[in-house]
C-alpha cells in the first residue's frame, strides 16, 4: 500500500468551506389546527450551491421549527419534496436558489395542486395513490410460461418505455393537471404515464383489457392536452406523449366508442378527407345527432358572435392530393415500426 | 389493538421483499414505514446488483463468494456470503419476471458490467437508476398482493414481552398519536445510518431508526465500526455518483491530471475495492494533490453517447448538484459515508437473539460484507436476505401460532410519556444543533483514516452530544405532521449508533476493510479476525467479541 505515511490527516481541511448567500424565501403556511392560512416571509444564509430544499431546511434549523415539508433523498429520485415553486410545481431539491438570488427575486414556495393541504407544504397523496392503484400498477403475464430465466427483449423493445420507467411518483404532473382541477376523478397524467409502462412492457399479456379499461371514462380521451405534466416533469417522463401512446394503442384494439375517441377520429377523418377540419361534422360526430340538436341553441349564440364557420361552403385545401400524399407516408412510416414490444422465452431461443 | 402475524418496519428493498413473502406464503403481514414505500432510500442506488448469471463472461457463484469475502477482507461470515452468492442467480430472474426494466444485451439477455473487485462483469443494472427501478418494481408487487401499509407511521418502540418480542409502537405523522401495533413476528429493514457522518451520500431518512430499536430491545449491533466510505460523491450535498461510472471506463485524475490509482492498485486502477480507492483519494487531497478538496472523475473520454445510454442519471446529477455536464468536464469528487456493513446482529434467515425479532438489509449485520462492502451486493443482500426472512418468519408463524407476548398498557402508557416529554419541551438545544456537530466530529473524527487520539476525542464529543441531547428545544408542539418530532426522535438513533460506532472503532487496533488507523496500519488476523457486539448496558456500550465463521477461503493478504 503506497504512501499512507504521507496521509498524516484524519481530517482534511477546508471540507466544509462554502462560499454563501442570502436568501429570502415566501413560505405559504397552513395551520390544520386553527383551519387558517398565511404567507411567511423568511430570510436566511445559505451555500451558493443550495436547493429549495436546503433554503427549507435553514429555515426549520434556525427561524422557524414549525415549518412542516416532505423531504427524503435530496436527489430529485425519492419524489417526496414536489411543491409549488413561484406557482408551478418542481422538485424542491431539484430547484437551484442562486439563480433567484441573484435576479434579487424573493421565491413563493407553496404547495402542491389539485391535493387536500395536510399541513405547510404538505399534501395528502391519498387520491393520487387511489389513481396509481387503479390502473392494475403491475405487470400480468397471465397464463404465460414463466421461463426459468430472463425473458429475452430486445434493447430497443425495453427502450420503447424507457421516459415512463423514469417516473418518481412526485405528483408535479397531477399538480399542474387541467383537467383534473375540472373532474377530480380523472385518472391524471401520472398514473396514465404508468400504465403505458406497462402496455408499452414486452412481458405484459393484459393489454387488451387495460386498453379497454383506460379508454372508458376519467381515462385517456379526458386529457385537455394542455402539456403542463409534459412541462412540469422534472424527469422527463412526458406525461401527456404516454397518454398519446396510449391513445394510439387503444384505437389499434379498436376502442373507439368514447367521446373522446371519436373526436379525435373526426379530426383525422375530416383533414385527409379536406385537408382541414370540417368543424360542422366535429360536434354531431363527437357526441352523436341527437347530443349535438341539443347543442344548436349554444351553436347559434356562437355563430352570433362570428365563431362558427360557413357550414355550406366548407374550408377545402387547394391541393387536397398532397395531404392524402402526406397521410399514406404517414401510414406507412407507422408499419414500419413494430407494433409492441416482444418478450422471448428462453426456450424459444435457438442459441448460436 | 392492532394486531398482525408479521409486522415488517421499513418498505424499502429488504423490507417490501419480505412482506411479499411472508405474504405469499399465506400470513398477514403489514408493513410501517415511515415514509411511503417508493420514497425509501434504496430507491436511489444507482450502479447495479451482483448475480452469478454469467451473461458477459463464464462466471460461477463460487468466484462471487470468493471476490466477496476477499473484498469483506475476511470479516464477512463465509456461510452467509455463499447463501448470497447462491441464491443471487434466481432472485434476479424473479425481479426480472416481476417486471423490473433491466438493461438488455443484445442477444437480449440482462447486461451485465463489471464493478470494482469483482473477477467478471457480474453487475446486473438498469442504467444507472437500478435502485429506482427495483423499488417500484417491489412497489407495484406489494399493491398486487394488497399488503397493508401504515404510510408515515414513525416506531419509537420494539416492545418486549417476558423475552419475546410483542410488537412494535409506532406515532402516526400525519394525524399525531401513538399506536401499539402487536404483531408475533417483527422484521426490521429500516436501513442505514449515513446521516450520522456530514459528507454522506445517504438520505435525510437514514438515521439508524432500526438499529436503535434492536438496540434497546436487548439485540446486540455488530461491527458497527465499519461504515464504507464511497469514494465518488459530491462536495455541495454528498449525492452519490455510482461506482457505473468508474465500471464503463471512468479515470480518476488529481490536480495534475495524474491517474493516482497506479499507486495503490496498478492492475484493478480505479475498480480497486472501495476502501482502498478511499484512502488514496483522501492522500491525494491531504497531500495538496486535490482540487479544492476533491479529485477529479472523468468521464470526458468515454463520448456523449455512452454517457447518455448507461450513465444519465449521474450527468444529471453532476449538472444540477456540482453545475458541470461530465460531457464536457470532469466531476469533481470526494469520499463520503454511503454505508454501514455492520448493523443488527442475526443469523443467515434474519433472526436475533430477541425471539420474534428479525432484521434484513442494511440495518442487518448478517454478516455478507464484513469489513467492507462490494459495490453491487447491498441491492444483492436486500432481496435475498429479505425474502429469506419474510419466509422464516411466515413459517415460524404456521409453527407456533400466537406467541402469546403482549403489549401491555403500562408499556405503551410509559412510550406515551417519553415522546410528550420530547414533544412539549422548549428548553435546551434544538436537534439541527447537535445533529450536525455530531455530523461535523463523525466526519472528521471517524472517517477514512482514524486514529486512536482522534477517535478518543471522537467519542468524548459523542457523549457529550449524547447527554445534551436529553432535553431537546423543539419549536413545533403540535401533533399533525410535525417534522420537528420526527427529526429530534431521528437523532436520538443518530447518537445512539454514533457511540456504537465510535466505542467500537477505539477498540479495534488493527487496520481491516473500511476501518483504517493511522496507528495501526495492518491487519492483526491473531488478535481481531472477529466481529465486534455492541451491547446496550443501562444505555452505555458494551463490547463484546464473536468468532467469523470460516469455511473454505483462508485470510490471505488482499491486493488488486
Amino acid at each position: 500500500m503506497a504512501a499512507i505515511e504521507n496521509a498524516h490527516f484524519t481530517t482534511l481541511k477546508g471540507a466544509y468551506d462554502q462560499e454563501t448567500m442570502e436568501a429570502t424565501l415566501k413560505v405559504r403556511r397552513y395551520d390544520p389546527e386553527t383551519g387558517k392560512s398565511r404567507f411567511d416571509t423568511f430570510t436566511v444564509t445559505i451555500p451558493v450551491t443550495a436547493t429549495v430544499l436546503d433554503a427549507l431546511d435553514a429555515i426549520k434549523d434556525t427561524c422557524d421549527g414549525t415549518l412542516s415539508y416532505r423531504k427524503s433523498c435530496r436527489m430529485s429520485v425519492c419524489g417526496s419534496c414536489g411543491m409549488r415553486v413561484d406557482g408551478g410545481a418542481a422538485l424542491a431539491c431539484k430547484t437551484s436558489m442562486r439563480k433567484f438570488v441573484e435576479a434579487g427575486h424573493t421565491i413563493t414556495v407553496s404547495p402542491m395542486g389539485n391535493l387536500p393541504v395536510i399541513k405547510d407544504l404538505v399534501v395528502d397523496m391519498t387520491p393520487f395513490w387511489d389513481k396509481i392503484r387503479a390502473i392494475k400498477p403491475y405487470l400480468d403475464t397471465k397464463d404465460a410460461d414463466t421461463p426459468a430465466k430472463e425473458w429475452r427483449i430486445n434493447p430497443e423493445d425495453t427502450a420503447l418505455i424507457h421516459k415512463e420507467s423514469l417516473c418518481i411518483l412526485c405528483g408535479c404532473c397531477v399538480s399542474e393537471c387541467n383537467s383534473m382541477e375540472s373532474d377530480p376523478e380523472f385518472l391524471g397524467p401520472a398514473a396514465l404515464a404508468k400504465a403505458y409502462r406497462f402496455v408499452g412492457d414486452a412481458r405484459d399479456k393484459d393489454t387488451r383489457e387495460r386498453l379497454r379499461d383506460l379508454s372508458g371514462a376519467h381515462g385517456i380521451w379526458d386529457c385537455t392536452r394542455c402539456y403542463f405534466c409534459n412541462q412540469r416533469c422534472p424527469k422527463g417522463v412526458d406525461p401527456r406523449d404516454a397518454i398519446a401512446k396510449l391513445g394510439a394503442e387503444s384505437f389499434k384494439e379498436g376502442f373507439t366508442s368514447d367521446a373522446g375517441a371519436k373526436h379525435a377520429k373526426v379530426f383525422v377523418d375530416s383533414t385527409y378527407k379536406g385537408g382541414f377540419l370540417r368543424e360542422t361534422e366535429l360536434v354531431p360526430k363527437t357526441i352523436g345527432p341527437a347530443n349535438a340538436i341539443k347543442d344548436i341553441p349554444f351553436a347559434l349564440q356562437l355563430a352570433r358572435a362570428g365563431k362558427v364557420p360557413n357550414p355550406l361552403s366548407p374550408h377545402k385545401a387547394k391541393d387536397n392530393d398532397e395531404v392524402k400524399r402526406l397521410w399514406k407516408l404517414l401510414e406507412k412510416e407507422a408499419k414500419g415500426q413494430p407494433r409492441r414490444a416482444t418478450a422471448t422465452h428462453p426456450d424459444a431461443v435457438q442459441e448460436g | 389493538m392492532i394486531r398482525h402475524d408479521v409486522i415488517v418496519l421499513g418498505a424499502g428493498l429488504a423490507g417490501m421483499r419480505a412482506a411479499i413473502e411472508a405474504k405469499r406464503a399465506g400470513v398477514d403481514v403489514a408493513v410501517i414505514s415511515k415514509l411511503h414505500p417508493t420514497r425509501s432510500h434504496s430507491g436511489a442506488a444507482e450502479g447495479g446488483i451482483n448475480a452469478a448469471l454469467g451473461n458477459a463472461t463464464e462466471d460461477s457463484p463460487e468466484s462471487h463468494t470468493y471476490d466477496t469475502i476477499k473484498g469483506s477482507d475476511y470479516l464477512g461470515d463465509q456461510d452467509a456470503i455463499e447463501v448470497m452468492c447462491r441464491e443471487a442467480p434466481d432472485d434476479i430472474y424473479e425481479l426480472e419476471h416481476m417486471g423490473a426494466i433491466f438493461t438488455r444485451a443484445s442477444d437480449g439477455k440482462l447486461a451485465q458490467r463489471p464493478f470494482g473487485a469483482a473477477g467478471a462483469p457480474r453487475t446486473v443494472y438498469s442504467a444507472d437508476i437500478t435502485g429506482h427501478v427495483l423499488i417500484h418494481v417491489l412497489y407495484e408487487q406489494l399493491v398486487k398482493y394488497e399488503i397493508k401499509v401504515y404510510e408515515e407511521f414513525f416506531a419509537t418502540r420494539v416492545v418486549v414481552d417476558e423475552g419475546r418480542c410483542a410488537g412494535v409502537i409506532a406515532w402516526d405523522t400525519q394525524k399525531g398519536g401513538l399506536h401499539a401495533i402487536e404483531a408475533n413476528h417483527v422484521i426490521l429493514a429500516t436501513g442505514g445510518v449515513g446521516r450520522m457522518y456530514y459528507g454522506t451520500t445517504n438520505a435525510f431518512a437514514c438515521t439508524g431508526d432500526g438499529m436503535s430499536l434492536a438496540w434497546n430491545a436487548g439485540v446486540p449491533l455488530k461491527d458497527m465500526e465499519f461504515m464504507q466510505v464511497h469514494p465518488t460523491t459530491l462536495k455541495s450535498n454528498g449525492v452519490l455518483i455510482t461506482e457505473g461510472c468508474r465500471g464503463e471506463g471512468g479515470y480518476l485524475r488529481n490536480k495534475d491530471g495524474e491517474r493516482f490509482m497506479v499507486h495503490d492498485a496498478p492492475n484493478a486502477m480505479e475498480l480497486a475495492s472501495r476502501d482502498v480507492v478511499s484512502r488514496a483519494e483522501w492522500r491525494e487531497i491531504a497531500d495538496g494533490r486535490g482540487v479544492d478538496g476533491c479529485v477529479m472523475l472523468d468521464l470526458t473520454h468515454l463520448g456523449w453517447k455512452k454517457l447518455k445510454s448507461r450513465l444519465p442519471g449521474s450527468r444529471e446529477l453532476a449538472m444540477d448538484y456540482a453545475g458541470v455536464d461530465p460531457i464536457e468536464q470532469p466531476i469533481p469528487v470526494r469520499p463520503g459515508a454511503h454505508y454501514q456493513m455492520g448493523g443488527v446482529d442475526c443469523d443467515i434467515w434474519g433472526e436475533t437473539m430477541v425471539p420474534g425479532l428479525w432484521a434484513a438489509g442494511e440495518v442487518a449485520c448478517v454478516s455478507v460484507h464484513g469489513a467492507n462492502r462490494l459495490g453491487g451486493n447491498s441491492l444483492m443482500e436486500t432481496i435475498v436476505f429479505g425474502r429469506r426472512a419474510g419466509q422464516a418468519a411466515a413459517e415460524r408463524v404456521f409453527e407456533q401460532g400466537d406467541t402469546g407476548a403482549r403489549i401491555e398498557p403500562a408499556a405503551l402508557a410509559d412510550e406515551d410519556r417519553r415522546i410528550a416529554a420530547i414533544l412539549n419541551n422548549s428548553e435546551g438545544e434544538r436537534p439541527g444543533v447537535l445533529r450536525e456537530e455530531l455530523a461535523k466530529t463523525m466526519y472528521d473524527k471517524a472517517g477514512v483514516y482514524r486514529t486512536g487520539e482522534a477517535l478518543l476525542e471522537c467519542q468524548d464529543k459523542v457523549h457529550d452530544l449524547r447527554e445534551r441531547a436529553k432535553t431537546l428545544s423543539l419549536d413545533d408542539h403540535s401533533s399533525v405532521f410535525n417534522t420537528d418530532l420526527t427529526t429530534a426522535l431521528e437523532l436520538l438513533s443518530l447518537l445512539e449508533c454514533a457511540d456504537c460506532l465510535v466505542t467500537s472503532a477505539v477498540a479495534r487496533k488493527e487496520s481491516r476493510g473500511a476501518h483504517s488507523r493511522l496507528d495501526f496500519t495492518t491487519r492483526d488476523d491473531d488478535h481481531w479476525l472477529k466481529h465486534t457486539l455492541n451491547w446496550n448496558d443501562g444505555g452505555e456500550v458494551r463490547l463484546d467479541y464473536r468468532p467469523v465463521t470460516i469455511t473454505t477461503h483462508q485470510p490471505l493478504a488482499r491486493s488488486y
